[in-house]
């Protein structure tokens, strides 16, 4: 049951991952990119991360840590990387 | 008072990281939480702290599904917003208010301006008149 | 499991290629940031197929002092952009 459950948040992350990563090939602003990696990224990780937490509850709090700093992490250099690339680093 | 919050926070982390809840190691986190260095900013309303806490709980599911929605029908267009910010918000606040919008899928913060605006970056499905 | 990680290999190739191919900076950045997230989650994921919690702190620590280097190296991009 938990195995079946663990399998289907892999394949969820590996779904938006995939989905996610794709358009950084494609002639896209960055800020565009930026949106679908934040779908690949954060939620795709995060389910991934959900769906280990789910095989080893054992070592719940460092992968709450994980999830905490990955989200985190992620937005905030999502912010930087808008905020750096559309002002003052030329045009998009 | 005074970041009696930011000490929370710390603690959280160290007991995270440590995961030990003996005798020893607590009052070694509480120590370390005590001296590390705070910034005397005024300190927030507890009130407005817990309400940003409930919208991180609600914007996770609510990301997951702007996900989907994504998934589902493309979002070709792009288009920039003005935000008001809401009043009285310390610099944590807002912090978290920039981390709440870019978090979902859809949004991202392109700039916080001093006059109390965000620049919000969308995708959205069809241009907008 | 073994084919959950080759599928993550795989989408990792994605950002990879992306980083050699585009010379436009900011598209190079989000690539390296996506690298990074992904190789960390990836150490994570090793760590749970081989049973071995050390590998496992290894890629925690790394997400959590996380992309601190790759912000930095983006506000100084920006700096140099403007002179």
């Amino acid at each position: 049951m938990i195995n079946a459950l663990s399998y289907s948040l892999f394949s969820i992350g590996i779904v938006f991952w995939l989905w996610g990563t794709l358009p950084l090939i494609g002639h896209r602003s960055v800020l565009y990119k930026l949106h679908s990696l934040s779908v690949a990224d954060t939620l795709g990780s995060m389910s991934i991360v959900v769906g280990l937490l789910l095989r080893i509850p054992r070592e719940w709090p460092l992968l709450i840590l994980a999830l905490i700093s990955l989200a985190i992490w992620n937005t905030v250099l999502g912010y930087v990387l808008a905020y750096c690339s559309s002002h003052g680093g030329g045009d998009v | 008072m005074i970041g009696y919050l930011d000490i929370c926070l710390r603690l959280i982390i160290w007991f995270l990281l440590t995961a030990d809840f003996s005798v020893p190691n607590i009052i070694i986190g509480v120590c370390v939480a005590l001296i590390l260095p705070r910034t005397s900013t005024t300190a927030a309303v507890l009130k407005d702290w817990l309400h940003v806490f409930w919208e991180i709980i609600v914007a996770i599911p609510k990301a997951y599904a702007e996900a989907l929605e994504m998934f589902v029908r493309p979002h070709k267009h792009e288009d920039v917003t003005l935000e008001r910010v809401k009043a009285n918000r310390t610099p944590g606040l807002i912090f978290l208010d920039i981390f709440l919008i870019t978090f979902t899928p859809k949004t991202i913060v392109l700039r916080y301006r001093d006059d109390g605006w965000y620049e919000v970056h969308w995708v959205r499905r069809r241009r907008r008149k | 499991m073994n084919f959950v990680f080759f599928a993550m290999f795989l989408i990792l190739l994605i950002p990879i290629y992306e980083a050699w191919q585009d010379e436009y900076i900011w598209q190079k950045m989000l690539a390296f940031a996506s690298i990074a997230t992904k190789t960390s989650i990836m150490i994570l994921f090793i760590s749970v197929l081989r049973d071995d919690w050390m590998i496992g702190v290894v890629g925690v620590i790394i997400l959590s002092v996380g992309n601190a280097a790759l912000m930095l190296l983006a506000h100084v991009i920006r700096r140099m952009n403007e002179l």
